[in-house]
């Protein structure tokens, strides 16, 4: 995994994408974001009375002249935007391994690639961009938060050097991570969602601290549509658990439809929460990714 | 339904371990997979289904007990009783005859009897055993007693008819020498008839006839000749018999050397024949094919095609023309003139050689500037040196006693030279030639090929000898006649019946003789025998035999093989007098207990099962190489949520 995640022309790329993906936004994602508190920009916002103790220098005296009555003339407050980048660093994601299916599906590789674009936009905008890799509760590794294009190299190479392992209690990590950072913002989840204790909890936890909750679910062809048959036993990478399926055309049928159901659920789950959700194959292209899924996605426009 | 092997039946055995592998259950090949999670929900909601599951695994033990079951009885060879012609020891003698071609039976008598003999087979009991003998020109053993159908199946199977004479007394002695040991010993003739007569079937034990063909209807070419009349020239004999019991019309056409000379249409009464004589024919040719066709509007059937083509060879009388260049010798003029060999010509050397050819030269007296490219005799050769220094010559002498005549020499057969006295003569020494005569001063008679020529020197003048008035002088000739003469390496009269042996005497000259057959087939011999034996007279037509020296191609004679059997054209079937013996009428209805064995019904069987288990296996497996359609249904739902 040592190896780069970006060529430098898929760097340039990424940082014409990075160009697009501002001017889309439109003010949203500029170095410094609209916030929800009013302030001091130029940018104007609002007019509310005007109470006992509010700055004079406020009052707007064009309307005082006409209604004879003070105005306070509010502004866009402009802040930095807190991105929270978290990826799924369970063994689950290292899958598919050597021999067990196309190398280039591989989920982890590619929740890599799609943290550092994303991170690495946060960063170009002026962003505080922070990335942990979640590998349970009080085990997480984070990065940053830092700002700046400047630390852009230092982000990829982090990123690059993450490995995933070991048996990770989703719900149990995230809440660690929304206790230990509480600072609200965009929180970018990357994961397989294949957590068999849930993952709910973590995510009501992240929404509670105020977090604006994205998920990218990353699946693997593999897992979509597994070159199996046969009588097999299937075993856990994560957990080690063991099944033994017996798979045929039926069986593989019935597979499928739990999987779709199983999306479908997520999907209505999420909607219900006013989280973004999308649904990744491992085996999009870059481009596609970029263009189409994240900006379905809603955090990228 | 009865068992040949009922052992077998206790393979059936094996089912217990089919069955305990089942119970068993394979161990599982491990797999891992990102999680388990899904599988997990998958298994449980499985659960609900699980009798059905245990059903689907059952099925596929079910079907392979059925395969099991299948195989296990085509193994021991289960079989019905059937009525057949014959059980115990069997030689069945299978006519291959050339009237078993005849086609009143469909598709021919001989395909009849061959399918005869294949049912007869597949009802073969456990301890039968069969020999198949073909019946031919020879009698040949296609397949010696066995039980084996596989292999009689095949030998049947290769047995061709032939189109030539049977020899039955070979094929009941060879079949008859199958009868040792046997407890019960059949010989089953499968034929149209026609044996010879003067066979006492009684002899060779339980003979009998099943017959094939009905009809008789059959005209044929019963005799092609060609004749050479000094007189009328070349004449072609023909003969067309009708072996049927209805008079026929047929066109009768005659080929020479492959182009049609002539056809003429002939009425035949029944059972009668009609005798054609060609005469008017062009001079030289030499190869005859005679033809029978029906006209166009005959309704009569011909069901014997073979002897309606007749095949004869023609070979031109050429008297040899031979020239006295002589100042006038009447010895020499009569001594050749009295042979019908020659036709003399005389010249005059004053006028020096004619420029036509001739078969011989006979020089007296004279010899020409050089040597005509014939046979060449040289009487009293002039006292100048020779053309192409032909020989040397010596002084004239009157030595002439005779000391010796070379012995073991044609041309020297039965001549006596004790008697003969030359007064002179000049002695001549030529390396190339044999001294036939050899008397004191020399030799008297030389004989050999020169360049290519056959030349004789007599170096002596007949006037000075009385070799003329000796009984020497025509024995000299004539064996120098015959000497010079090329003698023919085919000595056939007429043409050879089909199967026969032709015997070749090449010319010493010959190093590779080369026959070929009218489908072209070439047979190459060597000539270091003065006999050649060709057999392989199989098919009918024209031989062609090649006698070549080195490469270049010597002489060409031709040979004609024909059918020409009364025996054999005569296609009404016959019935075979078979004796004294018990079974003494033809056998047409089977009469004992034959096993028709129907294993491969369960074989067939057990091969479907496997097909359709295997369907079923594959099914459960199949791993499909594309993505499934039900993945690219999450792809799309997944882009349009």
């Amino acid at each position: 995994m040592a190896e780069r995640l970006f060529d430098e022309k898929t760097l340039r790329q990424l940082d014409q994408l990075t160009l697009v993906a501002n001017r889309v936004r439109a003010g949203a994602m500029k170095g410094e974001r609209r916030s929800v508190r009013r302030g001091t920009s130029l940018e104007f916002a609002d007019y509310r009375n005007y109470v006992r103790g509010d700055d004079l220098r406020r009052v707007d005296w064009n309307i005082f002249a006409r209604l004879e009555r003070p105005f306070i003339k509010l502004f866009e407050e402009e802040e930095d935007l807190a991105v929270h980048v978290l990826i799924d660093a369970s063994a689950s994601m290292d899958f598919p391994r050597e021999g067990e299916g196309d190398p280039k599906h591989h989920k982890f590789r590619f929740a890599q690639r799609t943290a550092a674009a994303l991170a690495y936009i946060g960063l170009a905008s002026g962003d505080n961009v922070a990335v942990t890799a979640l590998y349970g509760a009080g085990l997480n590794v984070t990065w940053g938060a830092y700002r700046g294009r400047g630390r852009s190299l230092a982000l990829l190479e982090y990123i690059g050097a993450l490995q995933p392992a070991g048996d990770l209690d989703l719900a149990g990590a995230l809440r660690d991570y929304a206790m230990r950072y509480p600072r609200p913002g965009l929180c970018l989840f990357i994961s397989d969602l294949l957590a068999p204790n849930g993952w709910r909890d973590g995510i009501a936890a992240l929404q509670g601290v105020g977090h604006e909750v994205a998920i990218i679910h990353v699946l693997s062809p593999e897992e979509i549509d597994p070159p199996l048959a046969g009588d097999l036993q299937l075993v856990d990478v994560e957990s080690g658990a063991t099944a033994d399926v017996t798979i045929d055309a039926a069986m593989r049928d019935l597979y499928m439809r739990r999987l779709l159901a199983w999306r479908d659920e997520i999907t209505a789950y999420c909607r219900k929460r006013g989280i973004h959700y999308a649904t990744v194959e491992t085996s999009t292209s870059w481009e596609t990714l970029i263009m189409t899924e994240l900006r379905r996605l809603g955090v990228l426009r | 339904m009865s068992f040949l092997a009922p052992l077998a039946l206790a393979l059936s055995l094996l089912a217990v371990p089919i069955i305990l592998l089942y119970m068993l259950r394979l161990r599982r090949r491990e797999v891992q997979v990102s999680s388990t999670l899904l599988w997990r929900q998958l298994l449980q909601d499985r659960e609900a289904n699980a009798p059905w599951q245990r059903l689907r695994r059952n099925l596929l033990l079910f079907l392979q007990l059925l395969i099991l079951a299948a195989l296990v009885l085509a193994l021991a060879r289960p079989y019905a009783e059937v009525p057949t012609f014959t059980s115990g020891r069997t030689a069945l003698l299978l006519d291959a005859s050339a009237s078993m071609n005849a086609t009143d039976v469909q598709p021919s008598r001989f395909e009849a009897a061959r399918r005869f003999a294949l049912e007869l087979i597949e009802t073969l009991s456990g301890n039968d055993e069969v020999a198949i003998i073909r019946v031919a020109e020879n009698a040949e053993v296609l397949m010696n007693y066995t039980n084996d159908r596989t292999q009689l199946r095949a030998a049947l199977e290769r047995a061709t008819p032939s189109k030539g004479i049977p020899d039955w007394n070979a094929a009941l002695t060879l079949a008859a020498a199958g009868a040792k040991g046997a407890e019960k010993f059949t010989i089953l003739l499968l034929s149209d008839g026609g044996l010879p007569s003067n066979l006492d079937l009684s002899l060779y034990g339980d003979v009998r006839h099943v017959p094939f063909g009905i009809a008789a209807q059959n005209v044929a070419i019963s005799a092609l000749a060609t004749a050479n009349d000094p007189v009328r020239g070349a004449q072609i004999y023909a003969r067309l018999t009708n072996y049927g019991d209805q008079p026929a019309e047929v066109i009768f056409s005659l080929s020479l050397d492959g182009t049609l000379h002539s056809a003429s249409p002939h009425r035949i009464a029944e059972n009668g024949a009609v005798d054609i004589t060609i005469t008017d024919l062009p001079p030289d040719f030499r190869r005859v094919q005679a033809q029978l066709t029906r006209p166009a509007n005959s309704t009569l059937p011909d069901h014997l095609s073979l002897d309606d083509t007749a095949y004869a060879v023609y070979t031109p009388l050429r008297a040899e023309r031979a020239l006295i260049m002589s100042r006038g010798n009447p010895f020499l003029e009569r001594g050749f003139a009295a042979l019908n060999v020659w036709q003399v010509y005389r010249g005059d050397p004053s006028r020096g050689l004619p420029t036509e050819r001739y078969d011989l030269y006979i020089f007296d007296g004279w010899l020409p500037p050089t040597l005509p490219d014939s046979n060449i005799l040289i009487v009293n050769p002039p006292p100048e040196p020779p053309p192409n220094n032909l020989y040397t010559f010596g002084e004239l002498t009157n030595r002439a006693q005779v000391l010796r005549v070379r012995p073991d020499d044609p041309r020297t057969r039965y001549l006596r030279f004790n008697d003969v006295n030359v007064r002179t003569f000049r002695p001549i020494r030529a390396d190339w030639a044999d001294v036939l005569v050899e008397a004191e001063g020399g030799a008297l008679v030389l004989a050999g090929e020169f360049e290519g020529r056959r030349v004789a020197i007599l170096p002596f003048n007949l006037f000075d000898s009385d070799l003329p008035l000796k009984i020497a002088f025509p024995i000299l000739i004539a064996n120098l006649t015959a000497w010079y003469q090329t003698p023919r390496a085919l000595s056939l009269e007429g043409s050879v019946q089909i199967g026969q042996t032709v015997v070749i005497q090449p010319p010493p000259e010959a190093e590779t003789v080369r026959v070929i057959a009218p489908d072209g087939a070439a047979t190459t011999f060597r000539a270091d025998q003065p006999l050649l034996i060709y057999a392989e007279t199989a098919q009918t037509g024209i031989y062609s035999v090649e006698m070549y020296s080195g490469a270049e191609l010597i002489r060409q004679e031709f040979f004609a093989v024909n059918i020409f059997s009364d025996n054999e054209s005569a296609i009404a079937p016959r019935a075979v007098q078979l004796g004294n013996s018990a079974a003494a009428a033809a056998t047409d209805t089977p009469e004992e207990v034959g096993q028709r064995e129907f294993w491969s019904l369960f074989a067939l069987i057990g091969l479907a099962i496997l097909a359709v288990e295997w369907f079923i296996y594959h099914r459960r497996l199949g791993v499909p190489r594309l993505r499934s359609t039900a993945a690219r249904r999450f792809s799309r739902t997944a882009r349009r949520s």
